[in-house]
């Protein structure tokens, strides 16, 4: 008797097991045709010597990596990116932060303030540059002619030309655009901390900090772990607020990994070579992200 | 020396009162117990002394300091929340060291303090544990341990007991207790529980709408209660209520309820009024001579019975009202029964069914 349960159990259970894998089919095949085809795809002619006037598809090899390493050009962007993530990211934290804990307590018109804070967030970025290269125009923008009040005479600061401004106006545009972002998602983990824990440790004996670094900044990490990773990939991509600012210039001096890798494919046409600087980008990525993802202990 | 004087103490919520003028002295070593049903303002009161909310009016003084702006961690305080609020980042010991870290503590004196306050509570074996491998009993040891090892002058408990399990509350109360008898801290507890309020305190402060309803030893409270709601709130099950006329003549003094049944009390004030009559569950039995006053016989037809174990509570009419009574079991057979039962009428009351005050 306990012997035919079991058998009608297994021979029941083994069509179950191949049918959840036939359910589930249609939705892998479309995912590894629009995702994994493409990457194999590029992969592919990041070996050959493709270019858009050009349709040679004969192999040649690593060449195209190898030019990685002389193209001196490539390794200046990579650096520009790298000096933008460095400087706007610890910036959007420490003002998102600090713009999240004044929300933190209750106001009149708090919610309203939220909302209009968020609006750099819903305008798209290369909207906001084009809007900031008028506002920083040396001739119609207000900018300057703000600056020239103060100064008592006019200025004629050119922020998206003179070398010593380009990037402190690149740098001022991502910060005011993603500082909300960074708030609204501090404000929310902040709000869910738990107040008797921050009471606990006033009446222990803890001052501001102390609580800040012990109690609050533990609790919200993992949010705020997030915030920074989403945050830092998004600066590592920085294309649009540049490319309407200043796109690339003076000269090359703006131009960051995204911008180049966008020049070398679509105003050089060089295909091939673009995809090689694409798996580069992917390599360097996978790398960063998943030591920081290590690092944050966000894969526990 | 008086450990915590509050004085004309008001608490306001935008307009909304919360506390309306406490007046507060509790003396140093005692446990003094504050309980009322939930919105009567005893957890903000407590929020109030330990300084995490502000003071609309009056003062509070701990140790003979005025503390009004004074910061919380300033005040020589410890407290234990209702949920614990342990550090769910550190270990045991780094929970019940932090406050001797944030002061200074030197090293060797947190460790021995830590072990000391561990021993106390029996939680040495938990020290390198995180909050959230703990249950709810060893967690509320710990919360205890970490307000117990500053040596602060004022202990405060918020509901420290209302997460625990029925089982465990019994047993973390006699800790608590045991605790107190040790320390000799004076102790602050806030509670809805009057089964917690009466065992643990010294005294009980009994809040109603955010103020003072009576206060005194739980014994006081019970058996000389100053209003109607106080006669209620405390003893389980609670105090029986009866509209009566209160008739004062030649031959003595007499309730007389609705139904026409009429009882002699043994004393009571001038003049003919309307009372409600109060008699507690505790105070019938079937053998007049257990009962230590004047017994007064009611004939009870049960209702409803209810056994508990030893003891049973029935429930019968009297004066056109449900009443509830405590027997020993054996001493009541089921519904439908009909039953002499003798009421120890001198600890009846009589409360003025305007103003709630007890005649």
């Amino acid at each position: 008797m306990t012997v035919t349960t079991i058998d009608s159990a297994t021979a029941s259970r083994a069509p179950d097991r191949n049918f959840k894998y036939w359910v589930i089919a249609p939705a892998i095949f479309l995912l590894l045709l629009v995702g994994l085809f493409p990457l194999v795809y590029s992969l592919i002619i990041s070996f050959q010597h493709l270019t858009m006037t050009e349709a040679d598809t004969s192999f040649v090899g690593l060449k195209n990596y190898a030019h990685l390493f002389v193209d001196t050009r490539l390794w200046e962007s990579l650096l520009h990116t790298v000096i933008i993530t460095v400087i706007a990211l610890p910036l959007e934290l420490v003002f998102g932060m600090a713009m999240a804990q004044l929300f933190l307590e209750r106001m009149p018109g708090r919610q309203i303030f939220v909302s209009l804070l968020m609006l750099p967030v819903v305008i798209s970025p290369i909207v906001a540059g084009a809007t900031w290269r008028l506002l920083l125009d040396n001739r119609y923008g207000p900018i300057n002619q703000i600056i020239g009040w103060f100064a008592g005479h006019p200025m004629t600061l050119l922020w998206n030309v003179n070398p010593n401004l380009v990037y402190p106006a690149i740098i001022f545009c991502e910060i005011w655009q993603w500082t909300p972002f960074m708030f609204l998602i501090l404000l929310a983990a902040l709000s869910n901390v738990d107040k008797s824990l921050t009471e606990a440790a006033e009446i222990d004996g803890a001052g501001y900090w102390r609580v800040f670094f012990k109690i609050v900044l533990p609790s919200i990490w993992p949010v705020m772990a997030i915030a920074l990773l989403i945050r830092g990939l998004d600066l590592v991509r920085i294309f649009d607020i540049i490319w309407s600012l200043t796109a690339g210039g003076p000269g090359t001096m703006t131009e960051t990994i995204s911008i180049y890798t966008y020049v070398q494919g679509f105003s050089q046409f060089e295909t091939s070579y673009t995809a090689a600087i694409a798996f580069l980008v992917i390599a360097l990525l996978t790398v960063i992200v998943t030591w920081a993802i290590r690092r944050m202990g966000l894969a526990k | 020396m008086s450990d915590l004087k509050i004085t004309r103490l008001h608490k306001r919520y935008g307009l909304v009162p919360a506390v309306r003028g406490i007046d507060l002295d509790v003396p140093s070593g005692e446990f003094t117990v504050l309980v009322g049903p939930s919105g009567c303002g005893k957890s903000t009161l407590l929020r109030m002394i330990a300084g995490l909310e502000e003071i609309s009016e009056g003062t509070i003084e701990i140790g003979g300091r005025v503390v009004n702006h004074v910061r919380p961690r300033d005040r020589d305080i410890a407290m234990v929340f209702q949920n614990y609020a342990l550090y769910p980042y550190m270990n045991v010991f780094e929970n019940i060291a932090f406050g001797l870290r944030a002061r200074k503590t030197p090293q060797d004196e947190i460790q021995k303090r830590v072990k000391r306050a561990a021993e106390m509570l029996a939680i040495t074996g938990l020290l390198d544990r995180l909050p959230r491998q703990l249950s709810g009993g060893q967690r509320q040891r710990v919360a205890i341990g970490r307000a117990i090892v500053r040596n602060a002058k004022l202990f405060l408990f918020d509901e420290p007991l209302s997460n625990l399990d029925a089982q465990l509350r019994d047993e973390m109360r006699s800790e608590i207790k045991r605790l107190h008898q040790e320390l000799g801290t004076t102790m602050i507890y806030v509670t809805h529980d009057q089964i917690e309020a009466m065992t643990l305190a010294d005294r009980i402060v009994l809040l109603k709408d955010g103020l003072i309803e009576q206060a005194g030893t739980p014994l006081d409270l019970y058996e000389r209660p100053a209003t109607r709601f106080v006669a209620g709130f405390l003893g389980s099950p609670k105090m029986n209520f009866i509209p009566a006329d209160y008739v004062r003549d030649g031959s003595g003094a007499a309730v007389k309820f609705a139904d026409g049944t009429a009882l002699a009390l043994p004393r009571g004030p001038e003049g003919n009024r309307p009372v409600v009559f109060g008699i507690r569950p505790q105070h019938f039995s079937r053998d007049p001579g257990s009962l230590s006053g004047q017994a007064a016989r009611v004939r009870a037809t049960v209702e409803l019975l209810q056994p508990t174990g030893s003891r049973a509570f029935i429930t019968f009419p009297l004066g056109g009202k449900p009443i509830m009574a405590e027997l020993a079991s054996h001493d009541v057979q089921g519904p439908g029964e009909s039953l002499d039962l003798y009421m120890d009428i001198g600890r009846a009351v009589l409360i003025d069914p305007e103003t709630g005050r007890v005649l």
